[in-house]
C-alpha cells in the first residue's frame, strides 16, 4: 500500500443526467459478465434438443405441426422454465449467501436498484438463449424447408413466460436466501408447467386458457398457411406472464432494506399493476371463444387478424383435371394427384365432377369434434374443394409417405374416402344410407374394396365410423347391388340418379 | 465535527449491545479500542447506517441518517469495511472494486480511473483482473479496504482492517490511514492495540457497550504506567488497566444460564 | 490483542457428565443441523402432502396414463432435490480436515434422508388412495422406492460435479428426460420411470445410480465450489 501525498479536499461536482443510465449500464455489465446463468445454458440447451426439436421431426414439416408439441403445448418453456427459476433464485440469494447485505446496503444506490440490475443481467441471459435456441430451431426448419409461417406469437410468449420464471425464481431466492430457495423454486417452476398442461387437457375455458401451456386453440389446423395465427391469446398471456414478472419484481422493493420510502410506494404500486395485469388477462381469457381460426377474445380481437393469407397456388393434374394447393403443401402435390386420379377417373363425365381441385383452408369447430373437414363439390362449374389441414387426414412424414408404406395408403384411402362422400352429397355427416351405399360403390370402384371400408372409414371423421367393423347390412349389400351393376350402367344409374341422391330423397329400397 | 453522537443505544433483544455511546470527533484517525463483544462492531454498524439505533442521537457529516434523503447523501460521502467482508467469488478485483464504486454513485467516467488508482493505494494493482476466489485472506482485506475508499470518503468506517495482512502490509496501511486522516474522519475498530498506537490521534475504548476511555493514545498509555495490568507494551498495559478499572467499577453482570464462570476480575491498580 | 483480564478458568462445580448415548448421537445431530436437515425434512413432509392432495383431487389425469405418472415423479424429484441440497457443507476445509468420521456422516445423511423422503410419499401415496374417488400411485410404493432412490442418485452425482448447492438440477434434468420417454416408447432400462414396477432391467439400473451417488458423495462428499461464505 502507499501513501498519496496529501491533496486538498476536492469540491463535489453535481451529478449530470446522463450519469444515472451510463452507471446503470456499466452495473449491467458487470452483472452480465458475472451471471450463473450461462453455466446452465449448455445443459438447457441438450434438453431443449431432445425435448422440443427431436420429438418434432416426426411431424410433416409444416411449422404449425413441428411447433405444436414444442410450442404449442409449451415444451420449450418447460425446458428453460425450471432452470431459469433455479439459477435466478441462486442470483437472488447473492447478498445473504455471501454475506454483502450490509455492503450493499450502505451504498446510497437504492439496494433495490442494485438488485434489479442482477436481475436484469439474468433475465437478459435466460430470454437471450431462449431467442437463440428458437431461431436455431427455426432456421434448421428452414433449412428443412418446412413451410407456412412460423408462430411468432407464441415465441413472444415463450420468451415473456422465461422472463416471468427469472423474475420469480429472483424473488423467492432474494427474499429467502436458503439452500433451499434454488430447488423450490425450480421445483415450483416445473410443478406449474405440469399442472398447466394437465389442466389444458381437462379445461377448456376460462381462466384455464391462460396457462402457458394449456394447447387448447394455439393452433388450428391451417394457421399461419391459409389464415394467420391469431394474436389474441397470446396477447392475453403475454399480460399474464408479464404481469407475473411485474409483481415478483415489485415485491423486492417492499422490504424496508430496499430503500427510501418513496421508492417503496412506487414497488408497491408496481406489485399492485402487476397483479392487476395478471387479474386482467385471466378476465379476458374468461371471455374467449372458440372461432373458425382460433381463440378469439372479444376486447384483443382485431379484424385485420381475419384476413386471409394470400398466395400463388402450386398446381397439377389429377386424371386431366388441374389440382392446385397452396404452396405449403407443395411437396403432397405428387402425393395428392395421385391419390385422386382413380377417385376422378371414376367419376369423369358424371353430373357433379369436379372441373379443378382447389385446396381450401381446414377449418376447426368445437361443435362437431374435430372440424368441418369434408370436401365439398360445388359451383357452375363445380369445383372440389379440398382440406388438408392437420385434422383432416394424417399428412405423410418429412421424407414423403411413398417411402413408408402404411401412411402412403393411409393419405390415399383417406382421400378417397372424403372425395367419395363428398360426391354422394353427404356433408358433414355420416349421410343417407342411400348415399352410404353409393359412396361404397364408388370407393370400390377407386380402388378401396368393400371388405376395407370400415377400417378406412374409421380414418375419418367420428360421426362417420360404422357402428360396426362388418360389411353385412343393407348399406353394403346395396353397394355390392350396384357395383355388380357393371361400369357402363352403373354409371348410366348415377348420371339418372345423382340429383337425387344428393339432394337426400333417395332410399336404400331405389337403389339397383 | 464529522460525527456526533449522544447518548447513544442499540439493543438486540435482552442484549444492550451499545449502552449510551455519546462521541464527537472530525478529521483524523479515530482508533475504537475494545474487547469482544464491547459493541464496537455494533456502533461502527450504526455509523455505517446499516443498523438503526435503539435510542440516542446520531449526525455524521453534519446531517441525520435517520432521514431517507440525508442518509442517502452520507452514504455517498461514506467508506466501510465490515468485520466480516462478504464478495462475490467469481467477480475479479476491478470489477468488486468497480461495482461498488457504481453503488456508491460515483460519475460513471471517473470510476475506471479511480478503482485503478485505488487498487495501486493498497498494492493491488497488479492483481486487478485476478478473481477474488483466486485470493489470499490478506489480499481480500486488501480488496475489501480498496472498495471502501475507492469513493474518496469524508467519513471512513474500517472494522478490523488488518485482520490478516502481513507485518509489511500493516505499516503501510497505517500510513496510509495516517494520509486519509488529514482529509476525512476515519474511524479504525481493531484489536490491534500497535495499530491505534501507530496511526491513530484519538482512541476510545468500549467495554460491555460503554466508552471507558476517550483521549490521546499517550494519555492511554499513561494510564498503565503506574499500574501492574498486564501487556508486553505500554499501550497494552494502559489498555488493560483501564479496562481492569472498568470492570471493578461497574458490578458484576449475572451469567447467562448454562454459561461458564465469569472472567476472573484483574487486581486492582 | 491482549491477555489482560483473562485467566484459567476453574472447572465447572456441580455439573453432570452427559450420558454416553447423547454423546454418541451429539455429532450426527450437529452435522445434520450443519446441513440444514431438519428444514429438509419439513419441505419433504410438504412435498408428501402434496402428492397426497394430487392423488385425493386427481390433479394428473387428464392427460392419459403416461400423465398419471408424471406428477409423482415431479414431487419424487422435488424431494430427490431436497435431499441433494443438503449436501452442501459450510465449513470447508476444516471439516476435512478434522478427522474420520466424516464419511460415516455424510452416508448416514444420505440413507436417511432417502429413507425419509419414501417414507413421506409412501405415506402420503397411501393416504391418498383412500376412498372412493382417490386415486393411487401407478406401480405402487415399489415404483416410487426405485424412482425416487434413482433420482436421488442423480442428485447426489450432480452434487459431487457441480457442487451441493446444484445438486437439484440433476433430478430436473432426468424428469424431463422421462417427461420425453413416457409419451414416446422408450425401452432403455436408463430411463426406470417408463418400465413397470417389477422391472429388473429398470430396478437395476436405479438402483446402480442410487449407488453410485451415494458412494460418491460418502468419499469425496458435495463438490467444495470455493472458500467464502456458505449458501445459507
Amino acid at each position: 500500500m502507499t501513501a498519496v501525498t496529501a491533496a486538498p479536499a476536492r469540491p463535489r461536482a453535481p451529478r449530470a443526467a446522463s450519469a444515472v443510465p451510463l452507471a446503470t449500464a456499466r452495473l449491467l455489465r458487470i452483472e452480465l459478465r458475472r451471471n450463473a446463468m450461462p453455466w446452465i445454458l449448455p445443459l438447457i440447451a441438450a434438453l431443449f434438443w431432445f425435448d422440443s426439436y427431436r420429438p418434432s421431426t416426426g411431424q410433416p414439416p409444416l411449422y404449425l405441426l413441428r411447433t405444436f408439441w414444442n410450442m404449442g403445448q409449451g415444451h420449450t418453456i418447460i425446458d428453460f422454465g425450471p432452470f431459469v427459476a433455479g439459477v435466478a433464485a441462486w442470483m437472488g440469494s447473492r447478498d445473504g449467501r455471501r454475506r454483502t447485505r450490509d455492503l450493499v446496503t450502505a451504498a446510497p444506490r437504492a439496494r433495490y436498484a442494485a438488485q434489479l440490475a442482477t436481475w436484469a443481467a439474468t433475465a437478459i441471459w435466460a430470454v437471450g438463449a431462449y431467442l437463440v435456441f428458437v431461431g436455431v430451431l427455426f432456421a434448421v426448419y428452414a433449412h428443412q424447408g418446412v413451410a407456412g409461417e412460423p408462430p411468432w406469437w407464441w415465441v413472444a410468449v415463450g420468451a415473456t413466460a422465461v422472463a416471468a420464471f427469472s423474475a420469480a425464481g429472483f424473488a423467492v431466492g432474494a427474499l429467502f436466501a436458503s439452500r433451499f430457495a434454488a430447488p423450490l423454486a425450480a421445483f415450483g417452476g416445473f410443478f406449474a408447467m405440469v399442472e398447466s398442461s394437465q389442466t389444458g387437457f381437462r379445461d377448456t375455458g376460462g381462466w384455464a386458457l391462460i396457462l402457458p401451456t394449456n394447447s387448447n386453440g394455439n393452433f388450428q389446423p391451417d394457421s399461419g398457411i391459409f389464415y394467420r395465427y391469431l394474436p389474441d391469446l397470446p396477447i392475453a398471456r403475454l399480460m399474464f406472464l408479464a404481469g407475473i414478472a411485474v409483481a415478483a419484481l415489485g415485491l423486492l422493493g417492499l422490504p424496508a432494506w430496499a430503500g427510501g420510502p418513496r421508492l417503496r410506494r412506487a414497488a408497491a404500486v408496481v406489485t399492485v399493476a402487476g397483479v392487476a395485469a395478471t387479474g386482467t388477462a385471466v378476465g379476458l381469457a374468461s371471455t374467449a371463444r372458440l372461432g373458425p381460426h382460433g381463440i378469439v377474445i372479444p376486447a384483443l380481437h382485431d379484424a385485420a387478424s381475419d384476413q386471409p393469407i394470400r398466395y400463388t397456388p402450386v398446381c397439377g393434374r389429377a386424371a386431366g383435371v388441374p389440382v392446385c394447393l397452396n404452396p405449403a403443401y407443395q411437396r403432397y402435390l405428387a402425393d395428392v394427384t395421385a391419390a385422386l386420379a382413380p377417385a376422378l377417373r371414376e367419376v369423369s363425365g358424371l353430373p357433379g365432377a369436379p372441373v379443378r381441385v382447389s385446396q381450401v383452408g381446414a377449418l376447426y369447430e368445437s361443435s362437431s369434434g374435430v372440424g368441418s373437414q369434408a370436401m365439398t363439390i360445388a359451383g357452375h362449374p363445380p369445383v372440389l374443394s379440398l382440406p388438408l389441414g392437420a385434422a383432416v387426414v394424417t399428412l405423410p412424414g418429412p421424407d414423403g409417405h411413398r417411402g413408408q408404406r402404411g401412411a402412403a395408403q393411409a393419405f390415399d384411402q383417406s382421400l378417397v374416402l372424403l372425395f367419395a362422400h363428398a360426391f354422394a352429397g353427404a356433408g358433414n355427416g355420416a349421410g343417407t344410407p342411400a348415399q352410404q351405399a353409393v359412396q361404397a360403390a364408388l370407393m370400390q370402384g377407386m380402388g378401396v374394396p368393400i371388405a376395407d371400408q370400415p377400417a378406412v372409414l374409421s380414418l375419418g371423421p367420428s360421426s362417420w365410423a360404422p357402428a360396426t367393423n362388418a360389411t353385412s347390412g343393407p348399406v353394403y349389400g346395396a353397394a355390392r347391388r350396384l357395383t355388380a351393376l357393371g361400369p357402363a350402367a352403373r354409371r348410366a344409374w348415377l348420371t339418372a340418379h345423382l340429383t337425387t341422391l344428393r339432394s337426400g330423397q333417395l332410399t336404400l329400397g331405389q337403389l339397383p | 465535527m464529522n460525527v456526533e453522537i449522544s447518548d447513544l443505544t442499540r439493543r438486540f433483544g435482552r442484549t444492550q449491545a451499545v449502552a449510551g455511546v455519546s462521541l464527537e470527533t472530525g478529521p483524523g484517525v479515530f482508533g475504537l479500542l475494545g474487547p469482544n463483544g464491547a459493541g464496537k462492531t455494533s456502533l461502527l454498524r450504526m455509523m455505517a447506517t446499516v443498523l438503526p439505533p435503539t435510542s440516542g442521537r446520531l449526525r455524521l457529516l453534519g446531517r441525520d441518517p435517520g432521514s431517507f434523503g440525508p442518509r442517502r447523501e452520507i452514504r455517498r460521502r461514506l467508506g466501510y469495511l465490515p468485520q466480516s467482508l462478504g464478495y462475490y467469488p467469481g467477480f475479479t478485483v476491478a470489477e468488486f472494486v468497480e461495482y461498488f464504486a457504481l453503488l456508491k454513485e460515483m460519475r460513471p467516467g471517473q470510476v475506471p480511473r479511480a478503482v485503478a488508482a485505488t487498487l495501486e493505494q493498497v498494492g493491488l494493482g497488479d492483481k486487478a483482473r485476478a478473481k477474488l476466489r483466486t485470493l489470499s485472506g490478506g489480499m481480500l482485506r486488501r480488496v475489501g479496504i480498496a472498495q471502501a475508499i475507492v469513493n474518496q470518503p469524508e467519513l471512513l468506517l474500517l472494522d478490523e482492517p488488518t485482520a490478516g495482512l502481513d507485518p509489511e502490509q500493516r505499516v503501510a496501511f497505517r500510513a496510509l490511514l495516517r494520509d486519509l486522516g488529514q482529509r476525512a474522519t476515519v474511524l479504525v475498530s481493531t484489536h490491534l492495540v500497535e495499530d491505534v498506537g501507530a496511526a491513530c490521534t484519538e482512541v476510545a475504548l468500549m467495554e460491555r457497550g460503554k466508552i471507558v476511555f476517550h483521549g490521546t493514545p499517550a494519555e492511554l498509555t499513561a494510564r498503565g504506567e503506574d499500574s501492574a495490568a498486564a501487556g508486553d507494551a505500554p499501550l497494552e498495559r494502559g489498555y488493560s488497566a483501564v479496562l481492569a478499572a472498568a470492570r471493578s467499577a461497574a458490578p458484576a453482570p449475572a451469567p447467562a444460564p448454562g454459561s461458564g464462570p465469569a472472567v476472573a476480575k484483574a487486581p486492582p491498580a | 490483542m491482549t491477555t489482560a483480564g483473562v485467566q484459567s478458568s476453574p472447572p465447572v462445580a456441580g455439573r453432570q457428565p452427559a450420558r454416553p448415548a447423547l454423546i454418541v448421537l451429539r455429532l450426527p445431530w450437529l452435522y445434520l443441523v450443519s446441513r440444514r436437515v431438519p428444514a429438509a425434512l419439513g419441505l419433504i413432509a410438504g412435498l408428501g402432502v402434496l402428492l397426497w392432495a394430487s392423488l385425493r383431487w386427481h390433479w394428473n389425469v387428464a392427460g392419459g396414463p403416461a400423465a398419471q405418472d408424471f406428477i409423482p415423479l415431479a414431487i419424487e424429484a422435488g424431494a430427490a432435490a431436497v435431499v441433494a441440497v443438503t449436501t452442501y457443507g459450510p465449513f470447508g476445509e476444516p471439516e476435512r480436515a478434522a478427522g474420520r468420521w466424516l464419511p460415516y456422516l455424510r452416508l448416514g445423511a444420505a440413507l436417511a434422508l432417502t429413507a425419509a423422503a419414501f417414507g413421506a410419499l409412501a405415506a402420503a401415496a397411501a393416504a391418498g388412495a383412500t376412498g372412493a374417488a382417490a386415486g393411487g400411485l401407478a406401480g405402487g410404493t415399489l415404483a416410487l422406492l426405485r424412482n425416487l432412490a434413482g433420482i436421488v442418485g442423480t442428485g447426489l452425482l450432480t452434487a459431487a460435479a457441480a457442487g451441493g448447492a446444484f445438486g437439484w438440477v440433476g433430478p430436473f434434468a432426468y424428469l424431463l428426460v422421462t417427461e420425453v420417454a413416457l409419451t414416446g416408447t422408450t425401452t432403455t432400462p436408463w430411463v426406470w420411470p417408463a418400465h413397470p414396477a417389477h422391472d429388473r432391467g429398470a430396478a437395476i439400473c436405479a438402483s446402480l445410480v442410487y449407488a453410485a451417488g451415494v458412494a460418491v458423495i460418502t468419499v469425496r462428499g458435495a463438490r467444495n465450489s470455493g472458500r467464502g461464505p456458505s449458501p445459507e
